[in-house]
């Protein structure tokens, strides 16, 4: 280490030495490098270690494609079953991402672990772009991130809206009870007018699709009702039972919660295994055309030396015979 | 319309819809046979580690785990 910056450092000053002190300074760092005394060709040890470790490289991204297309595959079918569980709230309740409310809660849903390409970044930046959104004078916005990356980026510029961060989601498989425990606290800690969740839907391996579902409180939902705005066909509904439209209201929005939650963890963590598959599948691309390239220079680099050496025997053979 | 008699009682007792439903749910699944049962149980663990922020620093985080920490 102290070497190479000693060697860096001669480079530099090289202009401004004279001659004399340049030479004594190259007969100096020539006997410092590890080179024996003899030896004229160039030495192909650097290159093999870098074609050795490449290699290894190439070896650990083709492991991990082939673990997250694994992983993907058991996952994508439960996050397009789970497509079944908020349909028809969206059919009861519709989704109305514009509604206008003081108290905006972004649910950032993100992974724990990284090497997944850009899902991560695109989530936290339309969360942010959702919160410059809907801030106002008298409005509040803040956080609740769900990941570990998220919670890096936001953290950066938004420490004072994060209201709570929940990771190591992905311990054990994704279920049902386990996103509506988090749900439930997420309920009790957090005082909203509108939930909007934020995460990528999974469309195919290369595509996904930030997307935000907006989850009304149902004093919200009642408002909007009464007032006939985006909620207006909902009062033609009858509601059956003792209970009274509000209690309804309540159940069915907490339920809605949950239920649209499950979805898009399951949907980004589908997300981010496909995301993860398609990184890992450009890179080790990229370490095979990386090995191609040092392949091919080693050998040129082989070949010319051993050319240099036929070239010294053959002259030399010659001298001797003539 | 038993269940309609109960929603004040667990709605006092400061429980979401989401609570009671899991409750529910985790009832019905006990009610599996055998093979079935343990299988529907292992299923549904719960982990994750929560921390709340309040003014632009985390407090200690909580660990809701289902599982013991090796």
């Amino acid at each position: 280490m102290a070497m190479a910056a000693l060697r860096r450092e001669g480079r530099r000053l090289a202009p401004l030495i004279s001659p004399q002190s340049l030479t004594a300074l190259r007969s100096s760092l020539i006997s410092e490098e590890q080179i024996p005394q003899g030896v004229r060709s160039i030495s192909t040890q650097v290159v093999r270690n870098r074609m050795k470790s490449v290699k290894n490289i190439q070896k650990i991204t083709k492991a991990m494609k082939m673990v997250a297309a694994s992983k993907l595959r058991a996952i994508q079918t439960r996050a397009e079953n789970s497509r079944g569980l908020w349909q028809p709230f969206i059919a009861l309740l519709g989704d109305t991402p514009s509604v206008d409310v003081k108290k905006n809660v972004i649910i950032t849903v993100s992974s724990d672990k990284g090497l997944c390409g850009g899902i991560n970044s695109t989530a936290v930046k339309i969360s942010r772009a959702v919160h410059k959104l809907n801030s106002g004078p008298d409005k509040e916005t803040k956080y609740v991130v769900l990941g570990e990356k998220a919670k890096a980026q936001l953290v950066r510029d938004s420490k004072k809206d994060i209201e709570i961060i929940l990771t190591e989601l992905q311990k054990n498989p994704l279920n049902y009870t386990q996103v509506s425990v988090i749900a439930d606290d997420i309920l009790k800690n957090v005082e909203f007018d509108a939930l909007r969740i934020v995460f990528n839907k999974f469309q195919s391996v290369v595509s996904f699709l930030p997307t935000m579902s907006t989850i009304l409180s149902p004093e919200i939902v009642e408002r909007e009702t009464e007032s006939g705005g985006k909620l207006g066909e909902l009062d033609s509904y009858e509601v059956e039972g003792g209970e009274t439209k509000s209690e309804i209201l309540q159940n069915l929005a907490e339920f809605q919660f949950s239920c649209v939650l499950f979805n898009a963890v399951l949907e980004n963590a589908c997300s981010e295994q496909g995301a993860r598959m398609s990184a890992m599948d450009s890179s080790s691309r990229n370490a095979g055309d990386m090995l191609d390239r040092l392949t091919l220079t080693y050998n040129r680099t082989r070949q010319a030396s051993i050319t240099t050496e036929l070239i010294e025997i053959i002259s030399g053979a010659s001298a001797l015979e003539g | 319309m038993a269940s309609n008699a109960a929603v004040p009682f667990w709605r006092a007792a400061g429980m979401t819809y989401i609570t009671y439903s899991n409750i529910c749910a985790n009832l019905v699944r006990n009610c599996l046979k055998e093979p079935h049962r343990s299988e529907a149980l292992s299923r549904e663990k719960v982990h994750f580690v929560s921390s709340k922020w309040v003014g632009g620093k985390p407090e200690k985080p909580t660990v809701r785990s289902d599982t013991p920490e090796h």
